[in-house]
């Protein structure tokens, strides 16, 4: 009889077990290395150790994109305004913009202002374009620039290519789940958000 | 009959030709881009081209559309939009849509914007469009 329970009980934490992992699909530990960045203030910082011990949102932008970067950072904004009515404050947002040579401090710092974004929550980074693009591989993020355009007074400008997308990361740095960017089920991400925090 | 044709344009008034409606644009800041939403709806009976797209707001203007090839995004200039007769065309995020580069200022939530819309058969229609973060 005690022999059937155990085996209905591991049946059971294997099934649980198997469900949950469906739920978040992957399992990449990101801090088997480190990245210098630079974030909206002009200060240095390491990825992913500035998130380390907090969930992570992530998303990928540029800040020249009219269309769909614009709702991939709307979304991260809903989702926060979502979770500060359940009360859950300590999730942190982290936007990445693969377009450096654009993408400067002060650009990024202007972007989210404009957008009304909580830098107490909110991190906008960029760096070298190697060590972005090393990074952007890391999360399997393509980003490449197409069209380009001449002003009058000779400045180019360009469109770009890029993967839509969301990133969840856990506490411990850990990738859990991708999720598209501009159409993104907020419900799906903050469901998600509380099955990792346990909230 | 012309009391008729009264009573009938009294009870089935005649739309404008072309309508635009519910146009919006999204913010960004002075040197960036942005762009413009709306429906266009044609209610005559010939196909009508929007061409161009003129304002203030961008140093340039372009019609364009984003695409999509697998999870990876991307934009193209599409030069036109042809609205069929008797029917309406949304641009809509992630479709097409009206690029505004280079922005001369600031772009912000309640701000509105003025546009010149060409149209071939229409000729020019003059919109003002709200910004809104959606």
């Amino acid at each position: 009889m005690i022999k059937r329970i155990e085996i209905i009980l591991t049946a059971g934490i294997f099934l649980v077990t198997l469900s949950c992992s469906q739920d978040l699909p992957l399992n990449k530990d990101l801090t088997k290395k480190s990245y210098k960045l630079i974030n909206q203030d002009s200060t240095l910082v390491k990825f992913p150790e500035i998130i380390l011990g907090n969930i992570t949102v992530m998303g990928f932008i540029y800040t020249h994109c009219p269309d769909i970067c614009p709702m991939t950072t709307h979304n991260m904004y809903l989702t926060e305004m979502r979770l500060k009515k359940d009360n859950i404050k300590d999730v942190k947002f982290v936007a990445l913009s693969f377009d450096p040579e654009r993408d400067k401090p002060y650009v990024l710092e202007k972007f989210a202002e404009i957008r009304d974004i909580d830098f107490k929550n909110w991190t906008l980074i960029t760096g070298e374009q190697s060590i972005i693009y090393d990074l952007l591989r890391r999360f399997d993020v393509r980003a490449v620039a197409t069209d380009s355009v001449f002003y009058d007074d000779g400045e180019v400008s360009y469109s770009m290519m890029h993967t839509d997308r969301i990133s969840l990361i856990d506490k411990e740095g850990r990738l859990r789940k991708n999720y598209v960017g501009s159409r993104i089920n907020i419900d799906e991400l903050i469901k998600d958000i509380k099955y990792l925090g346990e909230y | 009959m012309i009391t008729l044709i009264t009573i009938l344009t009294l009870f089935f008034p005649i739309d404008e030709n072309i309508k635009i409606i519910d146009p919006w644009m999204r913010p960004n800041a002075k040197g960036m881009a942005s762009a413009l939403y709306f429906t266009i709806e044609n209610n005559t009976e010939a196909a009508d081209t929007l061409f161009k797209v003129e304002s203030d707001l961008a140093e340039r203007i372009e019609i364009h559309e984003t695409y999509s090839s697998g999870d990876v995004m991307g934009m193209r200039e599409v030069g036109m939009i042809i609205v069929k007769a008797g029917s309406s065309f949304e641009l809509k995020p992630g479709a097409h849509h009206i690029m505004l580069m280079r922005l001369k200022n600031d772009v912000k939530e309640g701000d509105s914007g003025e546009f010149i819309l060409h149209f071939k058969n229409a000729g020019e229609i003059k919109i003002t469009a709200d910004v809104r973060s959606k």
